[in-house]
């Protein structure tokens, strides 16, 4: 029988976090994970992680509140103070671990600067530094002894009496499925990026446990917050890190102007994302584009500088652009690349359901409010990580094993497995159903929406949602069943879909991430609140949360 | 653009117990990759398809497989440079290590090898409050191999693992450089004393055959084989010279340094370590089959004409 | 047609045969060999891991002197020539490191400016030379023999430093001059993997299961015999061939030739001038095969 006190679902750089957090306060922690750790997609963030350090005359509460001013003030002021906070020793901590962060002339920790900071508190190893700190971790990972379920499937959440029980899991390389006992589980699973067509993310990046957790009845919030990041590569979607802006690249139209002038005149390039991107697509929709895309230039930066600074995001400039970014501009446009939405959870990593917690991408504390700053995100991963891990170990203390019959669970899940296997070959195949979706989310839910296209996506999406119930699997091998897990991942997918799809609908104004067309205006007075999802008897149910204001009033937000 | 991607495929289930290669004539976009090819396979034509794939931005590591026999990335390998004339691709599953299914390998061993080097920090000093000291050219020095994603091409075509299961490998040497390069790692001046010390033990750094196939295939530019030949340094360095390896390198500049060329007879006889007599006599055949055919080398070893110019530049940069 | 030739310390030291056969050919050919004086050892790899800078400095010497003779030298060694182009690639990618190593060099009168080219025999033949050159001396057909090419690692890694972007033919290069001369290649795996030599004294064992595959390989796949550019390789393929049969428990008995010892072989020299006397495994069985094929 597998039986662990704290279940820690996704391996990426918040949910190794957690577990090792979890194992030093004493619990039985056990990792599960769909690939091996460094797999996870924590590894394609490119440009840093900020954190205020005393020791150079930063401050925390400035961080904090370039953080909640990047949110358009839809951020929880009291997650973001413990957020910016702890950065400082968090990053200290990560070092210490052994991460090759950059270094200035004196050999102390070096910085860059990025976008919507007013200092320069980004610190950073070359253009890979979410690869970088996801090694690192795993290596303490691996130093901890902590158990580690590699691709492990979760299919669904165990719960009885309304608390959380344990999983049921595929074990991918075998095909047996399995039940795992455990007290409490973080979710850890990160963005749900692959139902937007194109994208930033990884394949694996399909709302896992977003989903799982809706559908035990957990909130989603503010899912209709979804960013858009302004240097994605036409057609694959692949990201070209903000890094290259922080240190000095410029955006120009078909002409070469720096269009940015006439939006974030101070800012310029380094505003924040939501600014940026609108920026570009306004750009590109009046016809100064260059196919569909603006002109990334770094060639003033100099081939010594882009090849110590920049090195791995030039070589995705030349693979899959044919540019090399050292002598030409590299075109580039907006494109979905990660969700302030998620699971809502207080500072310690907890949600409404007993024993669920969740934290990194897949979680909505929220700190990130209505538009994340870059370089925020791997500070989320760590500090909530750590959080949830400690919390969730010691309430697990007071605990015991929930009692369900394994037998039972286990074969019950595989009865509904089986069913999906057994379809007819007929229907459409996942695939299919996936680039519609990600189509219409792309076209309506997108940098600039209206009423009437969120409406026509909500209606599309309702269509994908019956033909997803005759999805056929045409591998009905056990060994490696990867066209299983895709049709599983789908059903996850589309449930988010829905929630941002509604929620966007339900925000009557533009903050953050959202512009609506026809309400292209902030309105404080009736939408300085979240808008939250849960699962009702009939569809999805809306409610709402309110925004918690400690030090700073809500402002106009220019750069 | 049309291709014929040509995969090997295995299914552990099915009744032939070995693999069977499938064609897949299919059209693709200009640009693509082959993983770009794979995946429209996988997605359109066939769902029975297993292969490791996550970020297509050569970032994950996880699409690392043989095409047309050579390992590396299928999202960093563009299809039209992988076409042969008849616009065919060939496409297998990691070599060196056994098969799942299709091209998805078991990567047991090579996680195996990565975890017996104990891949983490081990500094032994005081840790410092705020961060580590230490220089941007040493954490930029580190950076190249810690661009290492652990993808597995370099371990899928190694040719001492082809013969030798034990060998510790190019990635699990190359990450165990990553931590004897790093000044916070080890003693106070940085020196990696336990951990040189094991990696110098049979089946670990001195086992490379210099092949350079592992640095030819690795997609990220990490090098293994030159990190490897770097902790050689480290290791003799360390006061870990004891091996043939480390003598051999010794003896051969040492010929070289005072004659000008290459003192073959010799070169064996210092390298196992000249009281070393039952490898002395292990040699014997092999001696007496080359003085038969001739073909030994003369016991009077020539200099070259202006040695005294080799020896002068020996004692300068050298000794 | 004249070259700088560098033979390189073991086709005189464990390989005996070669250097007289490579000789032997060119003349014949019309190749004029002018070797470059008092030349030093090319390090094999295992001096540049040691002490980067000082074979470095013994390299830019050979260049050096090769750059004052005018002439572009000839390799007839896998191992030399990979290590010289290498060493070289170094010296041109750094100005301050050249400067450095010709602060050296000045002190004999030599100064390396960077203008040497450094070609094995192999590719001397097909690119300088031309096949149609090469095709009248032919006069022994090969036709009926299959020949196993094995390149050694030193001519076809690292890409960048063996010219083989501009000239991509570099890597089938022995198969072209196998066909050309009127034999069969015989494709196998082991083709470009490692011969084990460099680990012969450090894991025997290996080293020996590396030469049992490749030759085990190609013999089961018909062939008459292996033909390498590299007499390092050479070294471990027929002189250890004995013991990596035993090792493999199974018998092998795969003639090893030298590049020179082929064309020669083509052109109706002898087995016993081009030496094949002196090797390891024995012969006999392919220069039987040799005599009974038709001449053309």
């Amino acid at each position: 029988m597998l039986e662990h006190d704290v279940l820690i679902v996704g391996a990426g750089l918040a949910g190794m976090r957690a577990a090792i957090a979890a194992r030093d306060a004493g619990a039985n922690a056990a990792i599960i994970s769909k690939v091996h750790p460094v797999r996870s997609h924590s590894n394609a963030a490119q440009g840093g992680i900020n954190a205020a350090l005393t020791d150079r005359g930063d401050n925390w509460e400035d961080h904090a509140y370039d953080t909640i001013k990047g949110s358009d003030f839809l951020g929880d002021q009291d997650a973001v103070e413990v957020m910016c906070r702890a950065a400082g020793q968090s990053l200290i901590d990560m070092e210490h671990m052994g991460v090759t962060f950059n270094r200035d002339d004196e050999g102390k920790l070096g910085t860059r600067a990025f976008g919507g900071q007013r200092v320069a508190r980004t610190f950073f190893v070359g253009d890979f530094t979410g690869q970088a700190l996801l090694h690192v971790m795993f290596e303490q990972l691996v130093k901890s002894g902590v158990q580690s379920y590699e691709e492990w499937f979760v299919t669904s959440l165990i719960m009885e009496d309304g608390k959380i029980s344990g999983v049921t899991a595929l074990e991918i390389r075998t095909g047996q499925l399995h039940a795992i006992r455990a007290k409490t589980v973080i979710l850890c699973t990160g963005g749900c990026g692959r139902l937007f067509e194109p994208s930033t993310n990884a394949l694996i990046v399909t709302g896992d446990g977003m989903a799982l957790a809706y559908n035990v009845g957990a909130r989603l919030m503010d899912m209709e917050m979804v960013q858009y990041h302004p240097t994605t590569i036409s057609g694959s979607g692949v990201l070209l890190s903000e890094a290259a802006r922080g240190e000095g690249a410029y955006l120009r139209d078909k002409n070469g102007n720096r269009f940015m002038e006439k939006y974030a005149p101070n800012m310029m390039e380094l505003a924040s994302r939501d600014v940026v991107s609108r920026a570009e697509q306004t750009e590109i929709n009046a016809g100064n584009g260059i196919d569909g895309c603006v002109h990334l230039d770094c060639t003033h930066l100099g081939e010594k500088f882009i090849m110590e600074k920049l090195p791995q995001i030039r070589e995705l400039g030349i693979d899959l652009t044919g540019k090399d970014m050292i002598r030409e501009p590299v075109p580039i446009r907006p494109g979905m690349h990660y969700i302030m939405g998620g699971i809502k959870t207080d500072v310690d990593g907890q949600t409404n359901i007993p024993g669920i917690y969740a934290a990194g991408e897949c979680a909505n504390v929220s700190v990130h409010g209505g538009n994340r700053l870059g370089a925020n995100s791997l500070l989320d991963t760590i500090v909530f990580g750590e959080r949830s891990g400690s919390h969730a170990a010691d309430a697990s203390r007071g605990v015991s094993f929930s009692n369900f019959n394994e037998d039972e669970v286990v074969s019950r899940e595989k009865k509904r497995l089986q069913e999906i296997l057994d379809r007819p070959d007929n229907g459409d195949r996942w695939s299919r159903i996936r680039r519609e979706m990600g189509d219409s989310m792309n076209r309506n839910v997108a940098v600039f929406r209206t009423k009437e296209g969120i409406e026509e996506t909500i209606e599309e999406l309702q269509g994908l949602k019956q033909r997803y119930g005759s999805v056929p699997v045409h591998n009905k091998g056990k060994v490696f069943n990867t066209d299983l897990i895709f049709a599983l991942e789908l059903g996850f997918m589309i449930d988010c879909a829905e929630a941002i799809a509604i929620s966007a609908l339900e925000r009557k104004e533009s903050r953050g991430a959202q512009f609506r067309l026809d309400y292209p205006n902030r309105d404080d007075d009736n939408w300085l609140k979240h808008i939250v999802v849960t699962q009702g008897e009939l569809g999805p149910e809306l409610s709402e949360l309110p925004v918690t204001i400690t030090k700073w009033t809500p402002e106009e937000r220019k750069y | 653009m049309d291709v014929t991607v040509k995969i090997k495929r295995y299914d552990p289930e099915s009744n032939n117990s070995g693999y069977v290669w499938q064609e897949y004539p299919i059209a693709i976009d200009e640009n693509a990759t082959v993983l770009d090819a794979l995946i429209q396979i996988r997605e359109d034509d066939d769902g029975t398809l297993s292969l490791r794939c996550s970020c297509r931005s050569a970032i994950c590591g996880s699409c690392a497989m043989k095409i047309n026999g050579q390992g590396g990335l299928a999202c960093k390998t563009k299809a039209s440079e992988s076409m042969d004339k008849d616009g065919v691709i060939l496409v297998e599953p990691a070599g060196n290590m056994d098969t799942v299914k299709d091209l998805v390998a078991d990567f047991d061993m090579f996680w195996n090898k990565i975890r017996e080097i104990e891949p983490y920090l081990q500094p032994e000093g005081v840790v410092p409050e705020g961060e580590y000291v230490v220089s941007n050219e040493s954490m930029l020095h580190l950076s190249a191999v810690t661009a290492c994603i652990l993808c597995g091409a370099c371990v899928s075509d190694c040719t001492v693992l082809e013969v030798d299961k034990t060998f510790l490998g190019p990635a699990a040497l190359a990450k165990a450089y990553r931590f004897t390069a790093d000044p916070r790692d080890g003693d106070e001046d940085g020196v990696s004393r336990d951990r040189l010390k094991v990696l110098g033990q049979p089946s670990g750094m001195w086992d490379c055959t210099r092949c350079n196939i592992c640095v030819q295939v690795c997609p990220k530019g990490v090098a293994p084989m030159d990190r490897i030949m770097a902790m050689h340094d480290q290791a003799i360095e360390a006061g870990y010279g004891n091996n043939n390896g480390a003598r051999h390198a010794d003896a051969f500049i040492e010929s070289v340094g005072h004659t000008g060329r290459l003192d073959e007879l010799r070169l064996p006889v210092k390298t196992v370590g000249i009281t070393n007599i039952p490898a002395l006599l292990g040699f014997a055949p092999v001696g007496w089959r080359a003085m038969t055919h001739g073909k030994l080398p003369p016991l009077i070893h020539k200099s070259v004409e202006d040695v005294q110019i080799v020896r002068n530049l020996y004692r300068k940069l050298e000794q | 047609m004249k070259y700088a030739f560098y033979p390189g310390c073991v086709s005189q030291g464990g390989a005996p045969e070669l250097y007289p056969s490579a000789k032997l050919i060119c003349d014949r050919l019309g190749i004029e060999l002018d070797e470059i004086h008092a030349w030093t050892c090319c390090g094999a790899g295992v001096m540049q891991e040691k002490n980067q800078l000082f074979s470095d400095t013994l390299n830019a010497r050979n260049l050096a002197k090769a750059e004052q003779q005018g002439l572009t030298i000839m390799t007839i060694c896998s191992t030399c020539q990979g290590v010289i182009a290498q060493a070289n690639r170094r010296l041109l990618a750094d100005p301050d490191y050249l400067a450095e190593i010709n602060g050296y060099l000045a002190e004999e009168g030599l100064e390396y400016k960077g203008t040497a080219e450094i070609k094995h025999l192999l590719w001397i033949l097909i690119e300088d030379y031309g096949l149609d050159n090469l095709l009248p001396h032919v006069t022994r057909s090969l036709g009926g023999l299959r020949l196993a090419p094995f390149y050694g690692c030193y001519i076809v890694r690292p890409t960048e430093a063996l010219g083989i972007e501009e000239h991509p033919e570099r890597q089938t290069s022995l198969e072209t001059l196998i066909e050309i001369l009127g034999a069969t290649a015989v494709d196998f795996e082991g083709k470009t993997k490692c011969c084990g030599f460099p680990i012969l004294t450090i894991n025997e064992k290996n080293s020996m299961a590396m030469v049992g595959n490749h030759t085990s390989e190609a013999k089961d796949l018909g062939a008459d015999a292996m033909v390498t550019p590299c007499p390092l390789c050479h070294l471990n393929l027929d002189g250890f061939q004995p013991k990596a049969a035993k090792q493999a428990n199974r018998s092998i008995d795969l003639p090893i030739l030298h590049l020179p010892q082929l064309i020669g072989l083509a052109m109706g020299i002898s087995p016993a001038e081009l030496g094949l006397k002196k090797h390891i495994i024995n012969t006999a069985p392919l220069e039987l095969k040799l005599a009974s094929s038709t001449s053309s």
